[in-house]
């Protein structure tokens, strides 16, 4: 069944992470990690209202009611 | 940004980073981020939705004695926008607790699908196919009243013997009959100017390598309400290389979709919502009732891989339950009738009746995501590339993906630039269908259509929907965002995307046919204030504003108040006022009964108003950004926001107390919103002493509020009536002169102030015909410090408002133009071609044209209400007026500590004197709030 072959991909995934992470990243080597184009999420505001967008529009988020955006009907 | 202060954002950065994983639950975004506060605007834009033709005869006719035809397209404007507004504040309590604040509102209003259908069933409306109503200058056929939207009564399909809906023109001239192949088409809908607006709070407390957020918030609509909580948790291992993240939410959500009045003549429901929709007399609406429950959960790693990367990955389940349905969707519902005798003999088709039917989903939804992605860091350019790539799985028969990349490229002095790229893919859920053919009984061709299609005729599938949102398709999307960061810990950003939704990008084809296909654009500017690096920037004893004598005591409802100290100074400030219109009406400077203002607010139609407002309300939302390049000169810049809404009623049903037949004017509130006139100003310093200041404002507003806003149609197959009340217009529509003078004066703990402020319309009259009236105000206040921090004010202010210029268009002469006296008829041709059309300029009777549109111009029969309207707002004469009030107003100022410099002024404004122009809403009063900071 897919649904367990993606879920069995996804965890395979998950452990080559945690093994990749025994090569320690020390903290005074974050220099790169910190800077602001590396946050996970560079400009939250704008995401957000994307998301919103997408939401709205696209099957896959889920409905927006998740995150309180409202119906979104139309 | 010092080294140290650039660490503690790296690691805050980190921490964060870590939680904002793409997916369902926001549970733990900007947790840790610095104290801020943030503004943004955005616009959607959706494109037109595909044209849809029709053929129709034209005025001529060919040299071989045959009516010439012509394919006319049949409009399909006012596609959806949107406006929003977001303001958010993230503030440190104590060391480890900090809270989150959210508010949105957006307002959106145009035409969008009801559900799809073959263009020719007759489910749009097209009523001029064969008798056009109008030709214009050259004779080709204009179709009165045609459009995209849905119309009445029943639809009608004809398929071949292949399955494919075809079409036929007059079968009784044309023997055979030409036969059309027919393609799908929307049925277009048009939602009336509405608002959401949502708030939301998060409180979290951290601990060093962990943290927990509760959240939750309340988003309203008319017709939706979402309340939802949430609650995650963090926690950081091995360093801080490795962080986990778990969250877990709640939704709960109530329906109250009004159905269009006029619905039932065009659409029904199935058994299943029978016991979900009900009539109410007293107001002649019919609402659809329901409730949805989602929950959420789901479990995110995040990982530093090397000193350049980060990996991620999530996944979530949604469950959600009850009414899933968008209660705006219709799909059209076929069963096959008795054929056309003719037809059937001679070219095999088959004929089908239909009707449109409010969508029907399952109950229950499924919903399984993972997501994964990856943040690296590009040495050469300092770049960093962001991608994620996720996929969904549903139990609706769902599949769907989402590739997304991001290059955020620093280019120097505080300027960074984005280009993005995104493409996403889904299957067709199982229900899915463009148009459905049910199992019902059979219409018999030759007699009348029954008059309540009952469910038992149509006997439609168990779930079905056409919304475009459940077929298959891609979106391919790009855009870039802009950053400029300033040195003062405040940062500018603007972002474009276009997006385009299309059948044919569907992954591995077999996506719906191009009729669905639309695009939109979405433009949006913010405007983020770091407070943690301003407060910094402060304790090293820079400048401390509070006890300034520009700063202290202006009362919260005075504009241009105070000026910027010294060159390079800035201000950010937000400003806010409430106005209410209520308690009855008046007349001059006297209350006015009901009965009065029926008789005489509405002079041009002979039965009086016909609808009455109950109260209005307007929201202003304003930024102040304000910048001193001088000394004596501050620059303002002021864009707005607003809302207004109205709620209205008919007075007939008013007094007679409950169930009446209302026609087409039932009792509605449409409230509009959106950005208003944008302000720009300059303030110049003429006096200035320890204890005595005066300056002079100039500066103009600038017409970007919107000025056609019009009302939903309460006729099918219309996409709008008229305006709107002039009242609720955005903007001004003109450029306008706003100068200013203010004195503000000193001495211990009192302090007094006078301002006189004017607004002159630059413009006899906008583009929608009207300009509004000029206006006049004059201040007189004086304050006092209770303490260093408080203080409050007294006000008197009176303000003077000339009434609306012009007017509207007049509905009848746009109307004689198009229809009753086309150029074509007083043109006369004396050459064509083969096809009838003629070859040479014509000579045109300018006089006979003139004498047509003069008659129907004053002709009485002509839908009178379209252009007299019927509400005392729509008269400009009841417009403007003299305004005495009483302002009280407090403030305070934070005088030290990590928000030094944030100023928190109200101030209420209380009638004591209102003469109004005419009849109109008597004043209730106005509250202003204005928040500002300096630095």
């Amino acid at each position: 069944m897919t649904l367990t072959r993606h879920l069995l991909t996804f965890c395979g995934f998950c452990i080559l992470l945690i093994m990749n992470a025994c090569a320690p990243v020390q903290p005074w080597e974050r220099g790169n990690l910190a800077k602001p184009q590396m946050a996970l999420d560079p400009y939250p505001l704008q995401s957000a209202l994307r998301a919103h967008n997408y939401g709205s529009r696209e099957a896959a988020a889920g409905g927006n009611a998740a995150q309180g955006g409202g119906c979104g009907c139309y | 940004m010092n080294k140290s202060s650039q660490q503690k954002q790296t690691i805050l950065r980190l921490t964060t980073a870590a939680l904002i994983l793409p997916g369902l639950l926001p549970v733990v975004t900007h947790a840790a981020e610095d104290d801020s506060v943030d503004f943004q605007y955005s616009h959607y834009q959706e494109g037109e939705r595909q044209n849809v033709e029709i053929a129709a005869p034209t005025k001529w006719v060919s040299t071989s004695g045959s009516q010439t035809w012509a394919k006319v397209p049949v409009p399909n404007h006012n596609p959806i926008e949107v406006d929003s507004l977001h303001g958010s504040a993230r503030v440190t309590l104590t060391d480890r607790v900090k809270f989150a604040f959210n508010y949105i509102q957006d307002t959106w209003s145009g035409a969008t699908p009801y559900g799809s259908t073959p263009a020719q069933s007759g489910a749009i409306y097209h009523n001029g196919y064969s008798n056009p109503a109008s030709y214009d200058d050259k004779g080709k056929p204009i179709l009165s009243g045609a459009s995209a939207f849905a119309a009445y009564g029943f639809s009608l399909l004809q398929l071949n013997k292949q399955g494919q809906s075809v079409h036929f023109l007059n079968p009784e001239e044309y023997n055979p009959p030409i036969l059309f192949k027919d393609r799908i088409v929307h049925v277009m809908g048009y939602a009336s100017p509405e608002t959401r607006q949502q708030g939301d709070f998060k409180l979290s407390y951290q601990w060093d390598e962990a943290a927990l957020d509760v959240g939750g918030g309340i988003s309203v609509e008319n017709d939706y309400e979402s309340r939802f909580v949430n609650i995650g948790g963090r926690m950081d291992f091995n360093q801080k290389q490795t962080t986990m993240d778990l969250g877990l939410s709640y939704t709960h959500s109530d329906i109250n979709a009004e159905l269009d009045p006029l619905g039932d003549n065009y659409f029904t429901w199935t058994g299943q919502h029978n016991d979900q929709i009900n009539f109410d007399p007293a107001t002649g609406l019919t609402t659809l009732s329901g409730t949805r429950q989602d929950w959420g959960v789901r479990l995110g790693l995040t990982q530093i891989v090397n000193k350049d990367a980060i990996g991620k990955l999530g996944m979530s389940y949604t469950r959600s339950n009850g009414f899933l349905e968008n209660p705006y969707k219709l799909s059209w519902i076929y069963d096959k009738g008795s054929s056309d005798p003719y037809l059937k003999d001679t070219f095999g088709i088959d004929t089908y009746y239909g009707r449109g039917f409010i969508e029907q989903r399952p109950n229950e939804r499924n919903l399984f995501q993972w997501s994964t992605g990856w943040v690296q860091y590009i040495e050469p350019l300092e770049a960093a590339l962001h991608f994620d790539y996720s996929f969904a799985h549903d139990d609706w028969g769902i599949n769907a993906h989402t590739f997304e990349g991001d290059w955020v490229q620093p280019l120097g002095s505080g300027w960074t630039i984005t280009p993005r790229i995104r493409y996403y893919s889904q299957s067709a859920a199982d229900f899915y269908g463009a148009y459905f053919f049910g199992g019902g009984t059979a219409f018999d061709y030759n007699s009348p259509l029954p008059d309540d299609p009952s469910i038992k005729t149509f006997n439609p599938p168990d779930n079905f929907s056409s919304d475009q949102r459940l077929s298959g398709y891609g979106a391919l999307s790009g855009g870039v965002t802009v950053e400029k960061q300033f040195a003062k810990g405040v940062s500018l950003q603007a972002g474009f995307e276009y997006y385009t939704h299309q059948g044919g990008l569907k992954m591995g084809g077999g996506g719906e046919g191009n009729f669905a296909d639309y695009d939109y654009w979405v433009a949006n500017a913010a405007l983020k204030v770091n407070l943690g690096f301003i407060g910094l920037s402060n304790l090293d004893g820079n400048h401390n504003h509070a006890n300034h004598l520009y700063h202290a005591n202006i009362p919260a409802g005075v504009w241009f108040g105070h000026t910027l100290d010294k060159s390079g100074d800035m201000m950010i400030g937000y400003r806010y006022q409430r106005n209410w219109l209520a308690n009855g009406f008046r007349y001059g400077d006297s209350k006015a009964s009901t009965e009065q203002i029926i008789a005489n607010g509405c002079p041009e139609l002979s039965d009086g108003c016909l609808m009455l407002p109950r109260e209005m309300t307007t929201n202003m939302h304003m930024l102040d950004i304000m910048y001193a390049p001088t000394d004596w000169l501050t620059l303002m810049l002021m864009p707005q926001f607003m809302d207004m809404s109205m709620p209205s009623y008919h007075p007939d049903a008013d007094t007679s107390g409950g169930s009446h037949h209302m026609g087409d004017a039932i009792a509605h509130d449409f409230p509009t919103g959106g950005v208003g006139d944008t302000g720009i100003y300059a303030l110049i310093n003429l006096f200035d002493r320890p204890n005595h200041h005066l300056h002079l404002g100039v500066g103009v507003t600038a017409p970007t509020g919107d000025i056609a806003i019009r009302q939903k149609s309460s006729s099918p197959g219309k996409a709008d009536e008229g305006y709107v009340h002039y009242g609720m217009q955005l903007g001004s529509g003109t450029w306008d002169l706003k100068p200013s003078l203010t004195y503000i004066g000193k001495t211990g703990d009192w302090s007094w102030g006078a301002q006189v402020t004017g607004t002159k319309r630059l413009e006899s009259h906008n583009s929608s015909g009207y300009a509004l009236g000029d206006a006049f105000e004059t201040s007189l206040w004086g304050g006092y410090d209770w303490t260093s921090w408080l203080s409050s004010t007294v006000r008197i202010a009176y303000n003077w408002q000339g009434a609306v210029k012009g007017r509207y268009p007049k509905w009848r002469v746009d109307r004689a133009k198009k229809y009753d006296c086309p150029k074509v008829n007083f043109t006369t041709y004396s050459k064509f071609d083969e096809n009838g059309y003629p070859i040479d300029n014509g000579v045109f009777d300018a006089g006979a044209w003139q004498a047509c549109l003069d008659s129907k111009n004053h002709d009485p029969t002509l839908d009178l209400a379209r252009d007299d309207r019927t509400s005392p707002m729509d008269y400009t004469s009841n417009y403007g007026g003299n305004y005495v009030d009483i302002g009280l107003g407090i403030s305070a100022t934070v005088p030290s500590g990590a928000f030094a410099g944030n100023r928190l002024a109200f101030e209420w404004l209380q009638p004591v004197y209102t003469n109004v122009n005419g009849y109109q809403l008597n004043r209730d009063g106005a509250l202003s709030f204005t928040w500002s900071y300096g630095f």
